[in-house]
């Protein structure tokens, strides 16, 4: 059954929701009026990627059965991705031009 | 203002919400495929599906070092017979047990009782000989007990009495070397070798054939002679011995245990199954080598060698010492299990490599804290000089102790020390992201916070845990998988 998540057609449908995600996140960023620049996206990007790979490494080690690692793991790098996500905010909030 | 659609959703709103939730998905996907990541068996190295040697998949040449890692201290010297372990318990029990049933040493007897050259051995070692009586004592106890542990375990003991069908003495290949090496490594050669292009065609070619023969790991180095026992050489039996000259190349293999059965040890574990792999796989290199002209003879577990195989795999950069004794490699970390092939072939010789692992282990402790017999030095560096060579000590009498003291029908060994390393976790994307980074950084702060995850993330029964009751209560490091469990197959 788990053998579908590892087959290229997961990848597919996995590369579409990220193109979505792509797509939409200008829109986003236009509505909530925000002033992104390259930095700014990338900064973005980056913070996301750690998103990712805190719940992917989470869920990693529980699919080793080491549970405990597994919350501590999330636990531990949760609060760091949740920090980063306040500076972002403030970073893509910040408009300097608006001085 | 955007164009509503027919249905009357704008193009930005649906842009909007198909983003958000495209980023859902794609979160809830990255969960999903580090589950299975985590679950799946083809990160189980040397188990997976990769017999053509992509299994060897760490670039070695960023570390390659002109000097072996491990530090020469004093003149080095060959290992005698008697100092490993198993052969001087093997002269003890054939003192005990003698063929004419007439006991020629027994238990209740001591040092200054023994023949030559065991007398002098213990006489200088009075505490292995106590330690041996207490492991036989343990064996006893053990065996014993084993009717009590039997419904639980008695899958695991099955499927390692079907490995340990092999070995030699119990089943007829690899064959077993008769006469002295310049007859017996060229039993079976037929024809005059077709000249090789180059010796690193030869490294390339035995490479590629001994992946295929089932090796995960394969490297080559020369042989030095303080690599050779001294005292017994097999087909000849003991006898003082100069290396002999047609041992120019050794190839060294390397294999896993089957890691769901390396996770729970010590009772569900066994060393059997990588042991029965490499003697099939050494033994087919025999023959190939002989078929295509060239000397050979192989060196396998669990006690048939001429050679100590650990420092050579070091030699032919396959590994580095970790703390526990063992080599500990790149991508089977610490389940790293070892035979090789010493043959006249003309070979190129691999390099030894420098990946920072004795500078790990120096922080780690893992192994020597979990060690349910004591027997790995808790020292921050290596301090002992064995034959010439700085290392950790390890007590390998108190080690087989523990052997003949957990919950098997025999002594099956322990391998907690291989179990726990960080180095042996699987080569799913997290740890080996952790692997492949270390390397590079020389300030070691990521092996630090790498090792600060290790010890606070994850749980470890404790060294006397995995004794049977009183002194423990048969913990496993890892949970048992299910084809181990006996009481979902059997009515017990």
């Amino acid at each position: 059954m788990l053998e579908i998540f590892s087959e290229p057609f997961f990848w597919i449908i996995m590369g579409a929701c990220y193109t979505f995600m792509f797509l939409g996140a200008s829109y986003w960023a236009k509505d909530l009026g925000l002033k992104m620049n390259v930095w700014k996206w990338l900064f973005t990007g980056f913070w996301f990627a750690l998103l990712t790979l805190t719940i992917s490494g989470g869920f990693t080690l529980f699919g080793e059965n080491e549970w405990r690692a597994g919350y501590y793991f999330l636990g531990f790098l949760g609060v760091i991705v949740i920090i980063l996500a306040v500076v972002l905010w403030r970073v893509v909030k910040w408009n300097p031009q608006s001085k | 203002m955007d164009k509503k659609s027919k249905k009357g959703i704008s193009r930005r709103e649906f842009m909007k919400v198909g983003g958000a939730v495209g980023a859902a998905l794609s979160l809830g996907g990255a969960a999903v495929a580090g589950f299975v990541s985590g679950r799946s068996k083809d990160t189980y190295t040397g188990w997976g599906p990769a017999p053509y040697g992509e299994d060897q998949f760490f670039n070695r040449k960023p570390f390659y070092v002109d000097k072996p890692t491990y530090e020469v201290v004093g003149k080095p010297e060959r290992i005698r017979y008697l100092d490993n372990i198993f052969k001087r318990n093997g002269e003890l029990y054939r003192l005990m047990y003698a063929k004419d049933g007439e006991p020629k040493w027994d238990l209740s007897k001591g040092a200054e009782d023994l023949p030559e050259p065991l007398k002098t051995y213990y006489l200088n070692n009075s505490e292995r000989l106590a330690e041996f009586k207490r492991a036989y004592y343990k064996a006893d106890e053990q065996h014993k007990n084993w009717p009590k542990y039997q419904d639980q375990f008695f899958i695991a003991d099955a499927w390692s009495t079907a490995h340990s069908t092999s070995f030699r003495g119990r089943g007829s290949f690899p064959l077993e070397p008769k006469g002295p090496p310049e007859e017996s490594d060229f039993n079976g050669v037929t024809m005059k070798p077709y000249p090789l292009k180059s010796p690193k065609h030869g490294s390339e070619l035995i490479k590629k054939i001994s992946h295929t023969f089932g090796a995960t790991l394969v490297g080559v180095t020369e042989l030095k002679e303080e690599w050779v026992y001294q005292g017994y050489l097999r087909g000849v039996g003991k006898t003082e011995f100069k290396k002999p000259e047609h041992w120019k190349n050794v190839i060294v293999i390397a294999v896993p245990h089957e890691w769901d059965a390396l996770y729970v040890n010590p009772t569900y574990g066994t060393s059997y199954d990588a042991y029965s792999k490499l003697n099939f796989v050494a033994g087919k290199i025999e023959i190939f080598l002989r078929k295509m002209g060239y000397s050979a003879r192989i060196h396998v577990p669990p006690v048939d060698y001429d050679i100590i195989v650990p420092p050579i795999a070091i030699d032919a950069g396959l590994g580095e010492f970790g703390r526990n004794g063992i080599v500990i490699t790149p991508e089977l970390g610490a389940n790293t299990r070892l035979a090789a092939v010493t043959t006249d072939m003309p070979l190129e010789p691999d390099k030894p490599i420098d990946i920072g692992i004795k500078k790990f282990c120096e922080k780690c402790k893992i192994c020597a804290e979990e060690c349910p017999s004591g027997s790995i030095s808790m020292d921050d560096a290596p301090t002992k000089n064995i034959r010439g060579f700085k290392r950790w000590d390890i007590d390998q009498d108190k080690c087989f102790t523990v052997w003949n003291s957990v919950a098997t029908s025999h002594s099956r060994g322990c391998r907690i020390c291989l179990a726990v390393c960080p180095y042996s976790r699987k080569n799913n994307w997290i740890h080996r992201l952790a692997k492949e980074v270390d390397p590079y950084d020389p300030s070691g702060a990521f092996a630090s916070a790498m090792l600060a995850m290790q010890k606070n993330f994850f749980e470890y029964p404790g060294a006397n845990e995995y004794l049977p009751p009183p002194d423990g209560s048969n913990k496993t490091y890892g949970e048992p998988p299910e084809w181990l469990d006996s009481s979902k197959w059997f009515d017990i």
